[in-house]
């Protein structure tokens, strides 16, 4: 790892006024150390956010739920206000990396972190992300990477928070010394053809704040299948979510970014009652649009089958006729 | 060892260096920190194959901190992380940002990568065995690259000082590495010490210095300074040993009854760019096979050569032989284990290894392959296998202390299973004293020398040496309580810490016995030969109860039962230890770990501990050791490797029970189980 310059902020105005010296915002540290490790980010100067306290706890609000950006992943899936509010967001993450990294990582980096594609992670692969000229996903090992998206860079979006998020109807809090905004989650994960290199809308330096889930989610379900059971990334994810009247459906690692199932969701919109037939319909529609690489055809099954039990969890069903 | 001797030595005390293993008090080699090091690295070419082709040398030298780069510009790298030169500095960080400095540039050629496509299936041969055999089999079982991956990479400290050497080694073989030593120091055998300690797993890939030793032994020469080389955790993956991938084809031929009548079988070791690692073996030892026409060959990739890796040919071979058979039982409509017991060759297994497993795992509930229903469904599977023994030589002292504590020391390593608490142990039961008198000293080379951990010899080498070593020093403690009663030595009797008279008119203590010695300690010398004292083969068969998500493609392992002889077990915990540790290094070989090559630049692209994927905690079932004893079993017997070498065989066949379809190739991934599951195809 190179040697970096590290500064430790209290407030909001101390992370802003580091950002403007340019430093790097780090919370727990998870990814963007192991980058400096893997050497594919050399950042020389890192302000830790983990001291602003105005960043922490969960809320109830007026609108619904406030989670602070450095909310750990423990205490999300412990919060009793989650668990009664929008379980779904915390079973995203109940079995996500392994407890001690849930102890430490937070909600707001999660959802900031890093792809997790091995030609990205690796410094002698100068991919699209990197500069370079070639997504080395095409020709290469792709088994992990997207189904849906059509690149130009295939990566799948690393983040298990991000996928019910954007389901959940969430939006983010964000800041720049200058200015706050609030931006909708189905718009702060954009695809490699409006950021190459970066997986989402925040401005240089701009600031995680919290995330907010709106107060009207009247059913939802998370649903992953890893191939190990500790420490593993989905093969593929459903978020199932009704929400103020209207269904999302949310792939996770299936695209750059979480993919909006929408024909799946209009299915959903125009049943009378979730049926078992109505899931299936939804889980068949989740596919159309999809596609996979040379080696990855067959997690389109995992994904049929987490839109499948997404939907009928939601719905309070049981996921075997 | 003793016939004689009573052999309830099983006690269930926890290890003796459990305390330090757990609090972070033992010291492996990657802790060694002595004042003045210097760090030395390999510059390793990234792809498949080809050649640096400008390297910023003077760059990289201008890095505060480093004192050497070389890079050979003329070396053609054959394999992702082969060494093309080195790096020495004052840190770890130092070493690193030298290798950014140097922006090497690179020449790639084609590497090799796939070894199916490498691979000419054999014509289907005819007649003989096959012709009006009742049942015949017939398919292509195929086994992936899996990495050592110890947690303690490989690696040295090595401390020079001109006419000395002072070595940590993580290594296998404290001897191997003394020896390995004296080139690169330049040093006698007398002139260096070797310590290993606390050495954190090699399961075969830690024998010789390798390249790592190599270099800190002569950039300690050169700098007179300690020199630290440690592989990183990709380096480890890259270059620290791999288990050879296999490509076996099988055509096996039975008669009504089930008697195995022979075959033809094809066996194709994947072996990187040399040769190694042991191939495919074993298969004709469980089992009478019956005529057998067997051809073996290699194929080569762009990959590190292989290493002995844990029972070196044989978890892979059994993964397919064992497929083979289960998918000729089906044929003949007969029980697995029916099948099995018409052809074992192990007495053992046949009148009960076989009973005690199938109870314990509930094979009475195994229904026929591809018979269970319902999207999650329940397989059964097992697999057998052995380790043998051979002669294998070790010494051990051990002191008697007049203060009544016992020292044994026996300079074989311990690599994580237990070799402290054995001799410990041993001596503490030999002598019928409390443990807690005796200290066991291993992993130092100016102790007695000893065989290396490969093979499963160290534990039955070691325990022989030990009780030796500590017979003879009790002879000279016997003989100073022979002088106090003025008798003569052959006439002072000794059991359980008591010395006493033929008539047992006198009785001395232990404690009290020790304290005649004329000198503080008196030393006892015991070696064995052979090793084999009262061993013996280690069979063993293990059960696997798994679930299968058809839907998914997801397996889980819901138990492992595995059945072994072990002759006497010294010590209850270590043995299980060892059992599930085999098991649990066989879950992860069945179901995850694959070393993955990319098809155009050859780089390995998973070389970390996310994308090679290794069983985690809630990966592992309920595992249930069974020791496995009969009369006459007096001596120790090997498990370190036998404990995983049917694991992945259990679980693919449990795995084909269940689904209907058989697994013909490892890992036992989603993506083939939903394979499997649509084309039901596989071994015919």
């Amino acid at each position: 790892m190179k040697a970096f310059a590290y500064a430790n902020a209290k407030t909001e105005a101390g992370v802003h006024e580091a950002v403007g010296k340019g430093y790097r915002i780090k919370a727990a540290g998870i990814d963007l150390l192991d980058l400096q490790k893997e050497r594919v980010e050399s950042t020389d100067k890192i302000v830790s956010i983990l001291g602003v306290s105005a960043l922490k706890g969960i809320r109830e609000t007026e609108k619904g739920i406030e989670i602070g950006a450095l909310t750990t992943l423990a205490e999300l899936v412990e919060s009793a206000v989650v668990d009664a509010k929008c379980r779904a967001l915390a079973d995203s993450v109940r079995n996500a990396a392994s407890p001690q990294l849930r102890s430490v990582a937070t909600v707001g980096g999660n959802i900031c972190q890093r792809p997790r594609c091995w030609y990205f992670r690796s410094k002698d692969h100068e991919c699209l992300k990197k500069g370079g000229g070639t997504c080395f996903a095409v020709e290469g090992d792709n088994t992990y990477h997207a189904l849906y998206g059509r690149g130009p860079c295939h990566i799948v979006h690393a983040s298990n928070v991000a996928t019910a998020l954007v389901a959940l109807g969430g939006e983010v809090d964000a800041a720049t010394a200058k200015i706050g905004r609030t931006i909708p989650a189905s718009e702060f994960f954009v695809t490699p053809d409006r950021n190459m290199y970066g997986e989402n809308a925040l401005a240089e330096g701009e600031l995680v704040r919290a995330i907010r889930i709106p107060k009207n989610v009247e059913k939802a379900a998370y649903v992953d299948f890893k191939e190990k059971q500790s420490f593993d990334w989905p093969l593929a994810s459903c978020c199932a979510a009704k929400v103020g009247g209207k269904w999302n459906v949310v792939l996770g690692a299936a695209a750059p970014v979480p993919w909006q199932a929408k024909k799946a969701a209009e299915i959903l919109d125009g049943a009378s009652a979730i049926t078992h037939a109505v899931a299936e319909a939804a889980a068949d529609a989740a596919l159309e649009g999809a596609a996979p690489m040379s080696r990855n055809a067959w997690r389109l099954k995992l994904v049929r089958a987490a839109v499948r039990r997404a939907v009928l969890i939601a719905d309070g069903k049981e996921i075997d006729a | 060892m003793n016939p004689a001797n009573d052999v309830a030595l099983e006690n269930e005390r926890p290890r003796v260096d459990i305390r330090q293993k757990i609090t972070g008090a033992a010291r492996y080699t990657a802790d060694q920190q002595p004042a003045r090091m210097i760090f030395a690295k390999a510059v390793r070419f990234p792809y498949g194959a080809g050649k640096v082709v400008s390297a910023d040398v003077e760059a990289a030298k201008k890095v505060k901190g480093v004192l050497e780069v070389e890079v050979d510009m003329e070396e053609v790298a054959e394999y992702p992380g082969a060494p093309i030169g080195h790096i020495v500095a004052e840190s770890r960080a130092a070493i690193e940002d030298a290798e950014e400095a140097l922006a090497l540039k690179f020449e790639r050629t084609a590497p090799k990568t796939d070894p199916v496509a490498l691979h000419k299936a054999p014509e289907s041969p005819q007649g003989g065995v096959f012709e009006g055999a009742a049942a015949v089999v017939e398919g292509t079982w195929r086994t992936q690259v899996q990495t050592h991956s110890c947690l303690e990479p490989h690696g040295s400290v090595v401390d020079h000082r001109g006419a000395s050497a002072e070595v940590w080694g993580s290594t296998q073989t404290t001897f191997g590495h003394l020896d390995g030593m004296k080139g690169p120091t330049g040093l006698d055998a007398s002139q260096i010490v070797v310590h290993c300690e606390y050495v954190g797993g090699g399961f075969g890939s830690k024998f010789g210095i390798g390249r790592e030793g190599d270099l800190a032994a002569r950039m300690s020469k050169k700098y007179q300074r300690p020199c630290k080389a440690m592989l990183d955790r990709s380096e480890e993956h890259l270059d620290g040993g791999n288990r050879p991938g296999s490509i076996q084809y099988i055509k096996l031929a039975a008669d009504k009854d089930g008697k195995l009548l022979g075959g033809r079988m094809d066996l194709v070791s994947i072996v990187g760019h040399g040769r190694g690692g042991g191939g495919v073996a074993g298969l004709g030892d469980v089992y009478d096979l019956g005529a057998i026409e067997e051809t073996e060959s290699e194929i080569n990739l762009n990959f590190a050569k292989p290493r002995a890796f844990r029972a070196p040919g044989w978890p892979q071979a059994v993964f397919a032989l064992e497929g083979a058979l289960d998918a000729l039982a089906a044929k003949l409509g007969m029980d697995p284990i029916a099948f099995r017991i018409k052809n074992d060759k192990s007495q053992r297994r046949k009148e009960r290894q076989y009973r005690v497993g199938a109870d314990l795992i509930g094979w009475k509930d195994r229904k026929p392959d591809g018979t269970a229903t319902g999207r999650v469904r329940r397989g059964f599977g097992m697999g057998s296998a052995l380790w043998p023994t051979w002669p294998t030589k070790c010494g051990a002292q051990a002191d008697i202390f007049r203060s009544g504590r016992v020292e044994v020391r026996v300079g074989v390593q311990d690599i994580g299973t237990g070799t402290f608490t054995l001799v410990t142990d041993v001596a503490a039961h030999e002598l019928g004293i409390d443990r807690d008198l005796v200290t066991g000293r291993v992993g130092d080379s100016r102790f007695p020398a000893g065989p290396g951990s490969g093979g499963s010899q160290v534990s039955r080498s070691a325990a022989p040496a030990t009780v030796n070593a500590v017979r003879d020093a009790l002879d000279q403690l016997k003989a100073s309580v022979a002088s106090e009663w003025k008798i003569d030595k052959e006439k002072v009797k000794y059991g359980k810490g008591t010395f006493s008279t033929e008539d047992g008119a006198k009785k001395l203590e232990w404690a009290k016995a020790c304290a005649l010695l004329a000198d503080e300690k008196v030393t006892g010398n015991g070696r064995t030969e052979t090793g084999t004292e009262g061993s013996g083969t280690s069979d063993c068969v293990q059960f696997a109860e798994v679930e299968v998500d058809t839907e998914t493609g997801i397996v889980r392992v819901k138990k492992i039962v595995a059945v072994h002889a072990a002759g006497v077990v010294v010590n209850r915990l270590t043995f299980e230890n060892q059992i599930c540790g085999g098991v649990i290094q066989g879950i992860s070989y069945a179901l995850f770990e694959n070393v993955r090559l990319d098809p155009k630049t050859g780089a390995m692209v998973n070389a970390d501990f996310i994308g090679y994927k290794i069983a985690g905690s809630k990966d592992i079932p309920e595992i249930v050791p069974v020791l496995d004893v009969e009369p006459g079993d007096t001596g120790v017997r090997p498990i370190g490797e036998p404990s995983t070498i049917p694991t992945a065989a259990a679980i693919a066949n449990a795995v084909s029970n269940a689904i209907g379809a058989r697994i013909m190739e490892l890992p036992i991934t989603p993506q083939r189980v939903l394979a499997a599951l649509e084309s039901k195809g596989g071994a015919a």
